[in-house]
């Protein structure tokens, strides 16, 4: 048989097995449509809820081209909470803020002051020392589905954020009765008083606190509908109806989260309603950061968050939010409670590793020179902030090996090497090994000791800490978002894993309740130096900034605020 | 025939009951309190009083007994439960990520067979040439790469490329559900074949997804086709007088078929159930990478609901493979045992 025949064959053998396999997967298909209709239970509500409000949303957003797709905000998992009450991350706060408005607003137009002004609330002012706040509330204003926003609404919304007991829920401590609410010892807080005839929500603190007005326009503080009382727990799974720029589309699914419009918006603090804004914003999930640049290069997403390692192709090829100075510290801490770490008769090991850490290798090995080499632990932008706090946060070699060898000369042994500890596969394992080497050149022992993720800040707070990688985006810009909700005894086993000192304690809490800002700034500033210097138990490593890449020729503007939140309203599109 | 069926399906019932019940007491051997995680334990110190809710909603303190007999009393009536972290229903869950593994198995398993069988054929008969070398060159080659670094090639050559150089672009990376943004679930011929835009979205994912099988089955296509080749009622074929395309597809094919079918009814459950990376670097919503994250986020509803299912899935094809003996090779009777 001629060479050809047998390719022909070949060929025609190929072209009967593809009829024969498709007839197999004719019955594959079959047996899976069975399998689909096995469970029509859980089909239906998908199907339903999906399909229907997709379409209804491309005849929204088609007919005026005004859809935003994002991609960059959702990457590796879609959000675990997207209820005001119950999140504590920034990347569903994206989604949050855009559904919600609270008392009071940042304004932080001009990045290096933020200021806060009132946004729900029409005015509010504190009393003399800053124990009582007086908000009066905007009348007339509404949720997206008309039900009115008064005194009261802040009040019942306070109490669920109370039953729902999410992660910031600690903040309700800082209003007379809130703790013993939280416990479940009171009905109400007793420091809330709701006035609806004037429209008057007045709020007494445990303490008196100055920033209090900061603090009353996070998520946690915002107004939700009866109908979000009732729902409890349940109201992020299904339609959350809220009073900010846009209102949801559908449930959120795993995979996206659809956001429309909200046209009965009263607008900005400044009164501007963006009229032109968005029509709708889709965010996507995606699986993984390269997939997400990945898609952005594709054209199918319009934003990304940035890998580091294509910080440069972002720069030379699309829009990106790397000149925003996020307000955010990147750091290790130090547990005092650690014998081979803590102590007084350790200060100068402490201060050691610290000088001995070269942060701008760091910076440009691991980040792209993409974030901000730190001086301190609160950044600029932070109201009272100093530069150069910290005595020990520039690198010297010199300074750490004369430090090492007074330890050492004063009786200092090591006893194996120190383990310096992170969550493993976020990212953090070249900044740990770069510490390590550091380390080691000046003869201190130190090993990376990565804990499981899932785990990784339970076994923090559970003591486990001896030198450990943390990270914080300030939640309002007060110096006290970083000193007391990181340092603070009271944040002990929280989100301050093992930093005691009465001294710095009480400089906190007397700058908290200082109303006159210079005065308040010293005291703050005073206690950061306790924390970096005095007793070093924190390592600034460095501040964040920015990380979108937008697509320019899709997209004209793309805000991202110095506390990372993108400002929906305020994104064009081209033509 | 329909005893051994009913008999083979009957089966099915222990087969899932016992790999449902090792997922869940395996669950609590893991490291970890649930309850903490599900808090939020993973990313931070999660608050208290939300730990105890939580142990009280999911009735985590009750003993294991009770929890898994109320488990598999759920199961039984189809209520999967919600997830532990975010409160959603694994049943709606399930429905949407079932349907994408579904339709992205089925065409990665086509392309397996199609090009597979065509190639392991061609090589088998045309032993020795130049081509058969190559081919051997080529399966080994893409049964070597990762298969995460063939979808990253794959994304740049067909999606971000031409995008940036303004060229057609036929394939696109999703961003959405399968299909346009706002094309919904889209429109299927039965059920998995795409009626509009969607087989841009599936196409790069189910080469993708197919590429490591594809290139064993070929390799193996090309072995057992060999044997059978050499098989004395080939001989006896020849000698009678039949053409070469006779004995090649109903002598040598349907016997060198048993173990490639095999191989793909094997490869059925892994390709709809555990197809992590494949998803993971196509943002692909289905099932594996689904379970795949939930066993890291702890979140032992969705394991068990969805994995559920893939068991389920995969017992069936598995029963369908064997049958599909049976016509391949008609010295197999199924159920004859009974008989004897």
């Amino acid at each position: 048989m001629s060479k050809k025949l047998a390719s022909l064959l070949a060929i025609l053998m190929a072209f009967s097995l593809i009829a024969a396999s498709c007839g197999d997967d004719d019955d594959a298909a079959d047996t899976d449509t069975d399998t689909d209709q096995t469970d029509d239970g859980s089909d239906d509500g998908t199907d339903d809820g999906t399909d229907d409000g997709t379409d209804d949303g491309t005849d929204v957003g088609g007919a005026t081209g005004g859809e935003f797709i994002d991609g960059g905000t959702f990457v590796g998992d879609p959000p675990e909470h997207i209820d005001p009450h119950l999140n504590s991350t920034l990347d569903a706060y994206q989604v949050i803020n855009a559904l919600y408005d609270g008392l009071t607003e940042i304004d932080a137009s001009d990045p290096a002051n933020p200021t806060i002004v009132p946004l729900v609330a029409e005015s509010y002012e504190p009393n003399d020392d800053a124990s009582v706040w007086t908000f009066e509330i905007r009348d007339g204003l509404t949720f997206s589905n008309g039900d009115p926003i008064t005194a009261s609404t802040f009040q019942k919304s306070w109490e669920r954020a109370a039953d729902l007991a999410g992660d910031y829920s600690y903040l309700l401590t800082f209003i007379d009765g809130g703790a013993e609410r939280l416990a479940g010892e009171a009905d109400t807080i007793s420091g809330v008083a709701a006035d609806d005839e004037t429209n008057t929500l007045t709020v007494t603190l445990d303490a008196p606190y100055s920033n209090f007005d900061a603090v009353a326009g996070f998520q946690l503080f915002f107004p939700m509908p009866d109908a979000a009382i009732d729902a409890g727990a349940e109201w992020e799974n299904g339609v959350m109806i809220g009073n900010g720029p846009y209102a949801m589309e559908t449930a959120r699914t795993d995979q996206e989260i659809i956001l429309v419009k909200n046209d009965s918006w009263a607008g900005d603090f400044n009164g501007e309603t963006w009229p032109d804004r968005l029509d709708r914003i889709l965010f996507v999930t995606q699986a993984d950061p390269d997939t997400a640049y990945n898609a952005l290069e594709a054209g199918e997403a319009m934003n990304a968050n940035i890998p580091p390692a294509r910080v440069a192709d972002a720069q030379e090829s699309y829009g990106t939010t790397l000149d925003v100075n996020i307000l955010g510290s990147y750091h290790f801490v130090i547990n005092g409670r650690d014998d081979r770490i803590g102590g007084d008769e350790n200060l100068k090991l402490r201060q050691a590793i610290s000088a001995a850490i070269n942060r701008p290798e760091i910076n440009t090995a691991v980040y792209n020179d993409s974030r901000t080499q730190s001086t301190g632990i609160t950044p600029p932008g932070i109201p009272g902030f100093a530069a150069d706090i910290c005595d020990y946060c520039a690198y010297d070699a010199d300074q750490a090996q004369t430090l090492f060898d007074e330890w050492v000369a004063e009786g200092g042994v090591q006893d194996g090497p120190i383990p310096i500890q992170f969550n493993a596969d976020a990212g953090h394992e070249p900044v740990v090994q770069i510490i390590v080497d550091n380390l080691t050149a000046i003869g201190i022992e130190a090993e990376a000791q990565p804990f499981p993720s899932e785990t990784y800040f339970s076994q923090l707070a559970d003591g486990e800490c001896v030198i450990c990688r943390a990270g914080w985006f300030a939640d309002y810009p007060t110096y006290d978002n970083f000193m007391f909700d990181l340092f603070h005894g009271s944040a002990l086993d929280g989100n301050n894993f093992g930093f005691q000192s009465e001294e710095f304690d009480a400089l906190v809490d007397e700058a908290k309740q200082t109303v006159d800002k210079d005065a308040q700034a010293a005291l703050f500033q005073e206690a950061e130096d306790i924390l970096l210097n005095q007793e070093t138990y924190a390592i600034p490593i460095n501040w964040y900034r920015g990380d979108y890449a937008y697509d320019q020729a899709k997209v004209t503007n793309f805000p991202q605020t110095n506390f990372g939140l993108i400002l929906w309203e305020q994104i064009t599109l081209a033509g | 025939m329909p005893s051994y069926i009913i008999r083979r399906l009957l089966l099915v019932i222990p087969t899932v009951f016992f790999a449902i019940s090792f997922l869940f007491l395996l669950f609590f051997v893991l490291p970890g309190d649930p309850a903490n995680l599900i808090a939020g334990g993973g990313d931070r110190n999660p608050n208290p009083i939300r730990v105890q809710q939580v142990t009280e909603r999911y009735g985590l303190d009750d003993p294991l007994l009770t929890q898994f007999t109320n488990y598999w009393g759920r199961t039984l009536q189809w209520d999967l439960g919600e997830s532990f972290e975010n409160g959603r229903s694994v049943n709606e869950i399930l429905g949407a990520r079932a349907k994408n593994s579904l339709r992205l198995g089925i065409w990665a398993i086509i392309i397996e067979v199609v090009v597979g069988i065509s190639v392991g054929l061609y090589s088998a008969i045309r032993r020795y040439s130049i081509r058969d070398k190559l081919t051997t060159v080529f399966t080994s080659v893409a049964s070597a790469i990762p298969v995460f670094v063939l979808g990253f090639i794959l994304q740049y050559v067909f999606a971000v490329y031409p995008n940036k150089h303004d060229w057609p672009q036929w394939a696109r990376l999703r961003t959405s559900l399968i299909g346009p943004p706002g094309s919904g679930d889209g429109d299927w011929f039965f059920f998995f074949i795409p009626a509009g835009e969607q087989w841009r979205y599936l196409i790069l994912p189910a080469f993708t997804l197919a590429s490591v099988s594809t290139a064993l089955l070929a390799r193996m296509m090309r072995g057992s086709m060999l044997e059978v080749l050499q098989a004395d009622y080939m001989r006896t074929a020849r000698s009678k007088g039949l053409g070469e395309r006779d004995i090649v597809v109903r002598h040598g094919l349907r016997n060198a078929m048993l173990p490639v079918i095999t191989l793909i009814g094997l490869d059925f459950g892994a390709v709809v159930g555990a197809a992590v990376l494949t998803e993971t670097v196509f943002s692909w919503p289905g099932l594996g990478s689904a379970i795949a994250g939930a066993v890291q986020d702890r979140d032992l509803p969705i394991v068990l609901g969805l994995t559920l299912v893939v068991v389920i899935v995969y017992s069936l094809v598995n029963l369908l493979v064997d049958i599909s003996y049976a016509w391949f090779d008609p010295r197999v009777r199924l159920g004859d045992s009974d008989n004897r």
